[in-house]
């Protein structure tokens, strides 16, 4: 009986300490592949080719009919402004280089979608993208419910497209 | 090997000393600052998304950027870490105390040397061009002229905002007065380039201070503070705040007399690292908003 006992104590502490044990380590990230890839020798997000970001910033919509822009990040290949309005931020704008990231130009090979004649897509249930000259990507993301994919559409057409199209030939 | 920064993001603290004193300030700001940990959460609560691919888009995208050096990420997290002097001993002492109760500085005056008004001073200062250099390092120099790099800066809000309240009340107000702009930069036009150095505070951080040698980082930093002082004196001004004021709540969370604010204010500048704290998460926050628009 005494023996009996002591087996399932033994079953039962074992079985404890294997759970214990477990919970003790974190799981692995999501994000533990692409850190691992991401700090290889050699491994860089931005490539020497791209565009600076500087060279983006004249072609954002200019600032009208009460709306404000402000420009909130240049870094090589990015640029970034937000659309505010009395007070209130309402959507994030922003020309990035897809020479940096080739699965953000990919996305647009199967769309049928069009903004002033560029290719487009909606991007989860805040964003929505074109891409110029088959390089520049357009963005603009919704900051707030009242900012539909409407104005999304409505403002990246207020982007000096055609220009952004020239810097691609130049 | 350095920490990634979704594990910065996730470990980050959700209640010890840096987080009640950041919550104090939150009458100053109100509503600014939650205290979003956890990288998952802050890309959720920075775009919008729910989606799980997506989200997964984002951070890997995020974690690419922070892990390209050349993109001036990994020396911003630096620099709020490395300006944040704490000394874990104390922290370790402090957390003894029972979770709930008012710490009584009294019992750490022998472990504290508050520091003179000039080192004090400087220590102002250099967070303050810390700051400025985190941000040019994170965003770059946003716009194409001066007055888009202005607007940039003074559209200061969430945690980055309380990061500036915490550096005018902890490090402005209670150790140097109503007056710490005007005794900041008339302290740094007075200083020679040697006294800089030796400051421990600057001498952490110099290397990425701009300005080539102490001379011209000296130059830099009054410069600095002289561009600055115009938005931050309207902003004190505006919002009535006095030492007096930003004492009071922090009366709930450490036990003190009025006639130890030296010692108070040392003791808060080892016990909190409320740059770092607030400095991953604004960081955490633009590689978001970048890699959500990138992707």
């Amino acid at each position: 009986m005494l023996i009996q006992f002591r087996k399932s104590l033994l079953v039962f502490l074992s079985v404890a300490l294997l759970l214990l044990t477990s919970c003790a380590s974190a799981p692995p990230s999501r994000y533990q592949a692409v850190q691992k890839e991401s700090t290889q020798k050699g491994a860089s997000a931005v490539v020497r080719e791209s565009q600076s970001g500087g060279s983006f910033n004249r072609f954002f919509p200019p600032e009208q009919d009460g709306y404000k822009r402000i420009y909130t990040q240049e870094k090589k290949g990015f640029a970034e402004a937000k659309l505010s309005k009395e007070g209130k931020e309402l959507a994030v704008m922003s020309i990035s280089d897809t020479l940096n990231l080739p699965t953000a130009k990919a996305k647009f090979a199967n769309s049928a979608q069009k903004i002033a004649g560029y290719p487009a897509v909606e991007q989860g249930s805040t964003a929505t993208a074109l891409l110029v000259g088959d390089r520049y990507q357009v963005k603009v993301l919704s900051r707030n419910p009242s900012f539909t994919a409407a104005d999304r559409a409505s403002w990246l057409e207020r982007f000096k497209l055609s220009e952004l199209a020239k810097l691609v030939k130049s | 090997m350095n920490k990634p920064i979704f594990q910065l993001v996730d470990e980050l603290p959700t209640n010890n000393l840096t987080t009640k004193v950041l919550g104090m300030l939150d009458f100053v700001v109100p509503g600014e600052w939650n205290n979003l940990v956890g990288f998952d959460n802050t890309i959720r609560a920075v775009t919008g998304e729910t989606d799980e691919s997506l989200i997964q888009q984002i951070g890997e995208r995020a974690v690419q950027l922070y892990n390209d050096s050349s993109q001036g990420y990994q020396r911003a997290l630096w620099l709020y870490q490395t300006v944040d002097v704490s000394d874990k001993v104390l922290a370790s002492g402090i957390l003894a105390n029972k979770v709930g109760e008012t710490i009584p500085l009294l019992g750490f005056l022998g472990h504290i040397t508050p520091q003179a008004q000039k080192a004090q001073t400087i220590d102002f200062a250099t967070k303050l061009v810390v700051e400025v250099v985190a941000f040019c390092q994170i965003n770059g120099i946003p716009g194409d002229s001066i007055g888009d790099f202005v607007a940039s800066l003074a559209d200061y809000s969430g945690e980055s905002l309380m990061r500036i309240v915490a550096l005018i009340s902890l490090d402005g107000l209670i150790p140097l007065g109503p007056r710490f702009l005007d005794q900041a930069l008339s302290t740094i036009s007075a200083l020679n380039p040697h006294e800089l150095e030796s400051n421990q505070t600057f001498k952490s951080v110099s290397s990425l201070i701009p300005g080539g040698n102490s001379a011209g980082q000296l130059n830099f930093i009054g410069t600095s503070i002289d561009s600055v002082k115009g938005w931050m004196s309207g902003f004190v001004s505006e919002r009535g705040l006095t030492p007096q004021s930003v004492l009071a709540p922090l009366k709930g969370i450490v036990d003190f007399s009025e006639d130890k604010l030296d010692y108070l204010a040392a003791f808060l500048d080892i016990s909190t690292n409320y740059y770092e704290h607030t400095g991953t998460q604004t960081l955490a926050r633009r590689l978001i908003e970048r890699a959500v628009a990138e992707i």
